[in-house]
């Protein structure tokens, strides 16, 4: 593996994202953003997969990726950020990427800045767009900052360029018909360099806000249980129209327990991009907004005609949710 | 036992509850300039405070803060000694400007080396301003400890730390021995109130000043960002209000506007 055509290779590596036996949408993501800096720089989509008993996904994988690193190993069945940092560590130093693709996920937080440290370069996470600088090669990272009140592209000079990628901001690349090679990577791990030991594991309500094509959002304007079971009866109205319709949330109701966190959306929650998002007593501060970047249609329903959210809604109804959204779901139940 | 030895990193930020128009940038798009907003604790430091505090009235501990930048409001950062941190070490030089978030934390690495003895260190997951979220995890890298990343509770038992920590599919508790770095997550919960009394009893307390040269940094540590260039964030959209002769007719007719428009 130590020919000078090897290490010619311009590889942009995709740490694919699982959940359990399958392949989170974020892979696709990423993928499609590597495909396009691949482009750019005339480079090899690699792609990396940690795991136990992988070989299926490592396939699944090998349609859209050149060379498909399979990490497989009894310790990386479960996320565990010290040990998988010392495995993509080892990783990036045998393959010598330029450009490691990370999905933005709470547990790629945990694992990512370790990684950059141990490589001794920066990191930029969150981003939503990555370009190849003209003559330079650098790589120009955008990500929202300020809570999404400003979009910021830094340049990373030193290789190898590792960013965090956000969810729902790009389209999923498009069906592969390649024939990647897989290649066997076996990462030098132990258990006792785990510091930092399980105890338990307490699994919230899954959901599929990533996936969802219609989502229900209740903000500050809910004030209770009766408040939120109206948002819920929309959400059942709207199954009729929608395979995948997600109740999600602002900061407001989850600090309030009325919504469990893995249901808030916005830049410390979940990323999603439905068909239609309707905000319900939702004011619209960036910080919830930008959580909903790629949505396609917005709607708002609030009672302050002065309320953020009308600003950046495509329908707009100014007026107490308790009485707009029983009217609403009647309607949509007689279409 | 002696008292556990706590350190929590602070950073100050312009109030992210200012409205948007507040953040301008700058002409050669290179710097945030936030206009007419007063600065205050990163409020995702604040509850990392708050986790101490806790900590601290539980099981008794010894709390400090460190703070750095380029320039500090000492009034701002004193709100945590109201809150009942005992010491405030502020670090302050023009070099800390515009920093990368590796030498952010290696300025903080440097100042809790000088600390000497900590059972436990927090920052928040985040700070308000530039949302990177990964200070933390490189201090505990640098230290070479345990780092426990979001966690939303905190118990200490003998030598060892329980934390429950949220994840992307709920949360988990995990054990870490002492010493530990833990970043905590808004869900912990948001700083106690802090009365005007209050601040004004610790508005003489001693406060310890340091700058790059007592922390016997190295220089060519310190790295600054590569901005290319800073954009607002511009993104409105054309609302159509939807109008009715009262409140349930307005629900009709959006049902109504939005098959019309085929959105359902």
């Amino acid at each position: 593996m130590k020919d000078d055509a090897y290490h010619r290779n311009r590889r942009v590596l995709v740490l694919v994202e699982r959940e359990g036996p399958s392949i989170a949408p974020i892979t696709f993501e990423l993928l499609g953003i590597g495909k396009k800096i691949v482009f750019e720089i005339n480079g090899t989509l690699c792609a990396a997969v940690l795991g136990q008993h992988i070989n299926d996904l490592s396939e699944r994988i090998a349609l859209f990726a050149d060379e498909i690193y399979s990490l497989d190993h009894p310790l990386a069945d479960e996320f565990r950020p010290d040990l998988y940092a010392t495995a993509l560590e080892q990783l990036c130093r045998e393959t010598n990427p330029q450009v490691v693709l990370i999905g933005c996920t709470l547990n790629n937080l945990d694992l990512a800045p370790r990684v950059a440290h141990r490589m001794g370069v920066q990191l930029i996470t969150d981003c939503i767009n990555l370009s190849i600088e003209s003559g330079s090669g650098h790589l120009l990272c955008a990500k929202p900052v300020f809570g999404g009140k400003v979009i910021a592209t830094f340049k990373l000079e030193k290789k190898p360029y590792i960013v965090t990628f956000r969810p729902k901001v790009i389209d999923p690349i498009e069906s592969g018909s390649k024939r990647g090679k897989i290649i066997p990577f076996t990462p030098v791990i132990n258990g006792s360099s785990a510091n930092v030991t399980l105890i338990k594991n307490i699994q919230q309500d899954r959901n599929q806000i990533n996936k969802a094509e219609a989502i229900v959002s209740g903000g500050r304007g809910i004030k209770d249980e009766g408040g939120l079971e109206k948002l819920k009866g929309l959400v059942r109205v709207l199954r009729k129209y929608f395979d995948i319709v997600e109740l999600g949330a602002s900061r407001p109701l989850v600090d309030a327990h009325l919504v469990p966190s893995s249901r808030q959306i916005g830049l410390t929650g979940e990323k999603a991009a439905p068909k239609v998002y309707i905000a319900i007593g939702i004011s619209g501060s960036l910080q919830h907004m930008t959580g909903v970047l790629g949505a396609k249609k917005i709607v708002a329903i609030n009672n302050s005609p002065k309320a953020y959210i009308f600003q950046v809604a495509d329908y707009g109804v100014i007026g107490d949710f308790e009485e707009v959204v029983p009217a609403l779901c009647k309607k949509l139940e007689e279409l | 036992m002696n008292p556990l030895q706590i350190i929590v990193c602070a950073k100050q930020v312009p109030d992210p509850e200012g409205p948007a128009d507040a953040f301008e940038v700058n002409p050669e798009g290179k710097k945030v300039i936030p206009v007419g907003i007063p600065p205050v604790i990163n409020p995702y430091d604040e509850n990392a405070l708050e986790l101490a505090l806790r900590i601290k009235e539980q099981y008794g501990a010894v709390v400090t803060i460190i703070s750095m930048g380029e320039t500090l409001a000492q009034p701002v950062l004193r709100k945590a000694l109201a809150a009942g941190a005992d010491n405030l070490i502020l670090l302050i030089d023009p070099l800390f400007q515009g920093l990368t978030s590796q030498s952010i934390a290696y300025v903080l690495y440097k100042a809790i080396r000088r600390i000497g003895s900590y059972d436990l260190i927090l920052t928040g997951r985040q700070a308000s301003d530039w949302d990177f979220g990964v200070t933390g995890i490189f201090i505990g890298e640098m230290l070479q400890i345990p780092v426990v990343h979001l966690a939303q509770k905190i118990e200490i038992e003998e030598g060892h730390v329980l934390v429950e920590k949220l994840y992307d599919n709920g949360y988990q508790v995990v054990k870490a021995p002492i010493p530990v770095l833990v970043t905590v997550s808004s869900e912990s919960g948001e700083l106690r109130y802090v009365s005007v009394q209050a601040l004004r009893a610790v508005s003489k307390k001693p406060v310890v000043i340091c700058t790059a040269k007592d922390l016997e940094l190295d220089e060519r540590e310190l790295m600054t960002w590569q901005i290319f260039n800073l954009n607002k964030f511009g993104e409105k959209r054309e609302c159509f209000f939807v109008e009715g002769e009262t409140l349930e007719e307005k629900g009709e007719n959006l049902a109504l506007k939005l098959r019309q428009d085929a959105i359902i």
